[in-house]
C-alpha cells in the first residue's frame, strides 16, 4: 500500500484532528455456537458489532465428485469487539466463523493478526478442526480454549490435545467464555506465545 | 453511541439493504490496484477537508466521512453503517484519494513488535475480573 500511511510513524494529515490508535488484532475462531461472540462480548468495551465478511471455502473432497478444487466465496457474519489499551493502542478481537467439512481461507480477516484463540466445545470437537488447521498452516500463534459450558468439561485436556493432535507448543486451556477474567487470561496465553515467538 | 438499532434484534445483521451492495461502488469489488485489501482493523479518520465538504458528499460517502470524525476501523464502519465490508474498503480508498479521509493501514512489523505485544499484555492484565469495576460503554 504505497499510497497509504503506516499507522504509527507518519504524521497525521494537516488538519486531521484525531490521531488513531495502533490497532492490534486477535482472532477468535471455532465452530458455530461455541461461544465466540460470548467471549468477545465478555471482554470488549463495546457491545460486539457484526459485519459481513467474505471467506473462501475450498470444498472438501467428500463433497467434490469431480475431484477438482472448487472454491466459492461466501459471505458470513463476523462479530468483533475492541479494548482500548491506551489512547495510542487498541486491541481488536474478531470472531471468525468456522464450519466442519470445509477448509477455510480466512486471510481477509486474519491477515496481520498477532494470534488466535480457537474455542472448543468438547461435545463437538470436530467443529474446530478447520480453525486449528488454519492457524497451524499459517504459523500464527494460537491456543486452544475449551469452553466449560455450565462449568463442566466433558473430556480432559489430555484427551482434547490427543483428539486435536496439536503440537506440544500449542497451549490447551479451559475457560469460561462468559467470564471476563477467564477470557482475559486465555487471550494472555496467546499473547505470551506471540511475544515468546518474537524473541526466538 | 448514535446507533439507532432497536434493542434485542433476533437477526444480528439486521434488515437487508434496499440497494444491492456494490451498486454504490459502481461494481468495483477490490480496493484499487494497490494489491491487498485493507485489513479490517485499518484505521480511518476524516480530514478537515473532508468535513468541510461533508454536505456535498453523496449518501454512503457522506456517512463514512461523518462517522470518521473519530477514528474508526474499517470493520466498525461497515458494522455501524450496515455496509458490506468490501463496499467500505472501496469507498474509503476513493475518499482517501479525494483527500476526505486519512487511511492508516497498520504496519505488521510494528503491531507484531515485542514492545507493542508487551503493552497489550500489560493493558489486558490490568482488566479486572468483574464487569462492574470498569465503566461499561452503555
Amino acid at each position: 500500500m504505497t499510497a497509504t500511511e503506516p499507522a504509527t510513524l507518519a504524521p497525521a494529515d494537516q488538519g486531521a484532528a484525531v490521531r488513531p490508535p495502533l490497532p492490534v488484532k486477535m482472532v477468535i475462531a471455532g465452530g458455530f455456537g461455541v461461544g465466540k461472540t460470548t467471549a468477545v462480548g465478555a471482554i470488549s468495551e463495546i457491545e460486539p458489532l457484526t459485519t459481513e465478511a467474505a471467506i473462501t471455502e475450498v470444498a472438501a473432497g467428500v463433497d467434490d465428485l469431480s475431484h477438482t478444487p472448487r472454491k466459492t466465496t461466501t459471505t458470513v457474519a463476523m462479530d468483533f469487539g475492541c479494548i482500548t489499551i491506551d489512547p495510542t493502542l487498541k486491541l481488536y478481537l474478531f470472531g471468525t466463523p468456522g464450519q466442519e467439512r470445509f477448509g477455510f481461507m480466512w486471510d481477509d480477516i486474519v491477515e496481520g493478526s498477532v494470534g488466535g484463540l480457537v474455542i472448543v466445545d468438547t461435545r463437538r470437537l470436530d467443529d474446530c478442526y478447520a480453525a486449528v488447521d488454519y492457524f497451524e498452516h499459517r504459523q500464527i500463534p494460537f491456543a486452544v480454549a475449551v469452553n466449560a459450558f455450565d462449568g463442566k468439561v466433558e473430556h480432559g485436556l489430555d484427551e482434547v490435545r490427543w483428539a486435536l493432535d496439536v503440537s506440544d507448543g500449542v497451549p490447551v486451556v479451559v475457560f469460561d467464555a462468559r467470564e471476563r477474567g477467564s477470557v482475559r487470561d486465555a487471550l494472555l496465553v496467546v499473547l505470551e506465545l506471540a511475544l515468546a515467538r518474537t524473541q526466538g | 453511541m448514535a446507533d439507532a438499532s432497536p434493542p434485542p434484534d433476533p437477526d444480528p445483521v439486521g434488515p437487508a439493504p434496499a440497494v444491492r451492495p456494490f451498486l454504490v461502488t459502481a461494481g468495483r469489488v477490490a480496493p484499487t490496484a494497490s494489491g491487498r485489501p485493507m485489513p479490517v482493523e485499518t484505521q480511518v479518520v476524516a480530514t478537515a477537508e473532508g468535513l468541510a465538504v461533508l454536505d456535498g458528499l453523496s449518501f454512503e460517502q457522506h456517512d463514512i466521512v461523518a462517522a470518521c470524525r473519530l477514528p474508526q476501523s474499517v470493520a466498525e464502519l461497515a458494522a455501524r453503517l450496515r455496509l458490506h465490508l468490501n463496499v467500505v474498503r472501496v469507498l474509503a480508498e476513493d475518499l482517501r484519494a479525494a483527500g476526505h479521509l486519512t487511511v492508516y493501514v497498520p504496519d505488521v512489523d510494528v503491531t507484531h513488535d515485542a514492545s507493542v505485544l508487551r503493552r497489550v499484555i500489560d493493558g489486558l492484565r490490568a482488566i479486572p475480573n468483574s464487569r462492574g469495576v470498569l465503566r461499561d460503554s452503555d
